[in-house]
């Protein structure tokens, strides 16, 4: 337990606020409660280990030692894997601790990367670098589940990321969609899910809140090609889907800053959205022949399940102004449709739907007295109102003017707030 | 005690798949040095590097563009490169983007582009990487550099083994002699 804790039970203790017996209990319950730290570091210097330990087999056998005969450099190419297997094999046979197994499973997870390299670099075998991370991933993702481990899932997502990356971006004149990404994450998504149910409150999981939707960022653009408007407004859906997913019920006891989902969903449709709230960009009419049929099928099926997800999270809860980051995905989608009979609207409409998001995430912040959300309000209508700078023609006075009042609004709403809480206190 | 028995034997079936992945990789080169037939592809080799597999040379083969009557090149094309053996070194037959049935050895290759006006198709032959040991990829280039200054033609080859259109690169030849055991050679001197 902590000493301060500690400290703070004896002086209680002293000044005769509880008796030694309580004071007892506290210290037991507090004791039995808590994971010993000694097995929490242990658990991370194992995998840590591991990983350089692994890592570093790779990096000498791509020296390519070019001394050995074909046989003996294939021999090399298996023992790291068997070793790998006999250390996992017996860390499941004698039930041994998680810390034996999350390293050991790093391990093997590593050793049968190096083993597919070197055989591929002893034969010179061409395969691209995305049909080896796929092999390298196939061979690996039953180890997430048969051995628990949360290291093997960080690397599966990790690595399936580069695989995405590297199919989707990386080779500029062969650009493919990595399809198998998507079942790769759906194979990983009961572990995940498994982890929000039982140990919401662990570390890890808050790192799995925030690498999930990172890595589906950062994947997304290898779905999406061709008319960039479109691609914009897909994004924006995309965005509404994550923070979605953010609102679904297993999330609803943990704090928003833990909450990945939320985080990068909202901050991204705010992105998007004001790059929706330029008048240039509505510029020319959005004909719908202009969009190819897969960028389509794709922000169609990601807007049915934000739909879904959003009829499933309200069924039990009214409209309220405060969630409008909730349906705004949805909203641009329908603004798209009537900016391709009319720009000038769908504009409005856009920066409509910015400031009134703004406003009610201030209201949100006054009402939770928080200031986080506070402060992420003013930004928005701050940020709204930089972009209007640009393209709405005002004389320099009006701007100023502006500026100072959303920088007196800043302060005022913040002195407001801690007069608030200073009253309640 | 059950749960624990099955996993254990799922994780020996997964052991198993994972040790058959690299045993098969190396079975199918094997069979493929064993019983395909060997071609030599001129070559001029350059140094970059893999993440993982370590250093390697790239190939870039003078067979890279063909002169083809098959004007129909889609997006996810491949060109299925037919050969034939000319004193030893490989030579296009044909390239078509879908197989035909000829009795020649082929490969396929990667489409690079298909140039309309003159109906050429420019590709790249799939065995583009040698790996080498790290210190001795940029001395192979340098090797190869100052030979193609000094012979009169190039005369740095691939030497490939070809199998109904498998293939393994086995080595890079300078004159006749493998570049590893030039470059072997040249550092014990």
């Amino acid at each position: 337990m902590n000493s301060n804790f500690k400290k703070e039970l004896s002086k209680l203790i002293a000044d005769d606020v509880i008796s030694i017996e309580i004071a007892k209990k506290i210290d037991n319950y507090y004791n039995s409660k808590q994971e010993p730290q000694s097995n929490k570091l242990l658990s991370i210097f194992g995998v840590l280990g591991s990983l350089l330990v692994g890592l570093g087999i790779i990096l000498v056998l791509a020296h390519n030692w070019d001394n050995f005969s074909r046989l003996i450099k294939t021999i090399f190419a298996f023992i790291p894997l068997v070793i790998g297997q006999i250390v996992v094999g017996y860390s499941l046979l004698k039930k041994k601790s998680s810390i034996w197994l999350e390293s050991s499973g790093t391990f093997l997870f590593l050793a049968v990367g190096s083993s597919i390299s070197l055989v591929s670099q002893i034969y010179n075998i061409p395969g691209n670098l995305g049909s080896f991370l796929l092999t390298w991933l196939m061979l690996c993702l039953p180890l997430v589940y048969l051995l628990k481990s949360k290291s093997v899932f960080i690397l599966c997502l990790a690595f399936t990321t580069y695989y995405a990356w590297e199919l989707g971006y990386a080779n500029w004149n062969n650009i493919k969609t990595p399809w198998m990404y998507l079942l790769i994450i759906t194979t990983l998504l009961p572990f995940y899910i498994t982890q929000l149910k039982y140990k919401l409150e662990n570390n890890l999981t808050t790192v799995f809140n925030f690498l999930l939707p990172l890595s589906l960022l950062i994947s997304f653009g290898t779905f999406v090609k061709g008319n960039y408007q479109f691609i914009v407004i897909t994004y924006v859906v995309f965005f509404g889907l994550l923070y979605n997913l953010g609102r679904l019920n297993f999330f609803n006891n943990i704090r928003i800053r833990k909450n990945g989902f939320i985080l990068l969903g909202s901050l991204g449709l705010v992105v998007t959205m004001l790059i929706l709230s330029f008048k240039g960009f509505w510029g020319e009419r959005l004909l719908f022949q202009k969009i190819n049929n897969h960028d389509l099928i794709v922000a169609i099926v990601i807007l049915i399940t934000t739909i879904v997800l959003l009829i499933f999270n309200k069924r039990e809860s009214s409209f309220k102004w405060n969630s409008l980051f909730e349906y705004a995905s949805s909203l641009i989608a329908l603004t798209y449709i009537v900016g391709n009979y009319n720009n000038l609207i769908s504009s409005t409409l856009v920066n409509l739907i910015i400031f009134i998001l703004g406003v009610s995430t201030i209201k949100k912040g006054v009402d939770k007295m928080n200031f986080g959300i506070l402060n992420y309000g003013m930004l928005i209508i701050t940020l709204l109102i930089i972009c209007r700078f640009f393209d709405t023609e005002m004389t320099f006075v009006v701007r100023g003017l502006l500026f100072i009042l959303v920088g007196t609004g800043f302060f005022a709403t913040n002195f407001l707030m801690i007069k608030k809480m200073k009253k309640l206190n | 005690m059950k749960s624990k028995k099955i996993i254990f034997t799922l994780f020996l079936l997964l052991a198993v798949v994972q040790l058959l992945a690299p045993a098969k990789m190396i079975y199918n080169q094997e069979q493929i040095i064993k019983t395909g037939k060997a071609y030599k592809f001129l070559t001029q080799p350059l140094d970059p590097n893999d993440p993982l597999r370590g250093k390697y040379v790239r190939l870039n083969y003078q067979i890279n563009r063909f002169k083809t009557s098959d004007t129909i090149w889609k997006k996810n094309h491949h060109a299925y490169v037919y050969l034939n053996d000319s004193i030893g070194f490989a030579k296009i037959d044909t390239v078509s983007h879908k197989k035909l049935n000829l009795p020649n050895d082929y490969v396929i290759a990667d489409k690079y582009w298909f140039n309309q006006n003159n109906n050429t198709l420019r590709f790249n032959l799939p065995f583009g990487r040698f790996y080498m040991e790290e210190s001795k990829a940029k001395p192979a280039e340098d090797l190869v550099r100052r030979n193609n200054r000094e012979a009169i033609n190039n005369t740095t080859c691939a030497l490939v083994y070809i199998k109904e259109g498998k293939f393994v690169l086995k080595d890079v030849l300078i004159n006749d002699e493998s570049i590893t055991d030039i470059i072997r050679k040249n550092s014990n001197n």
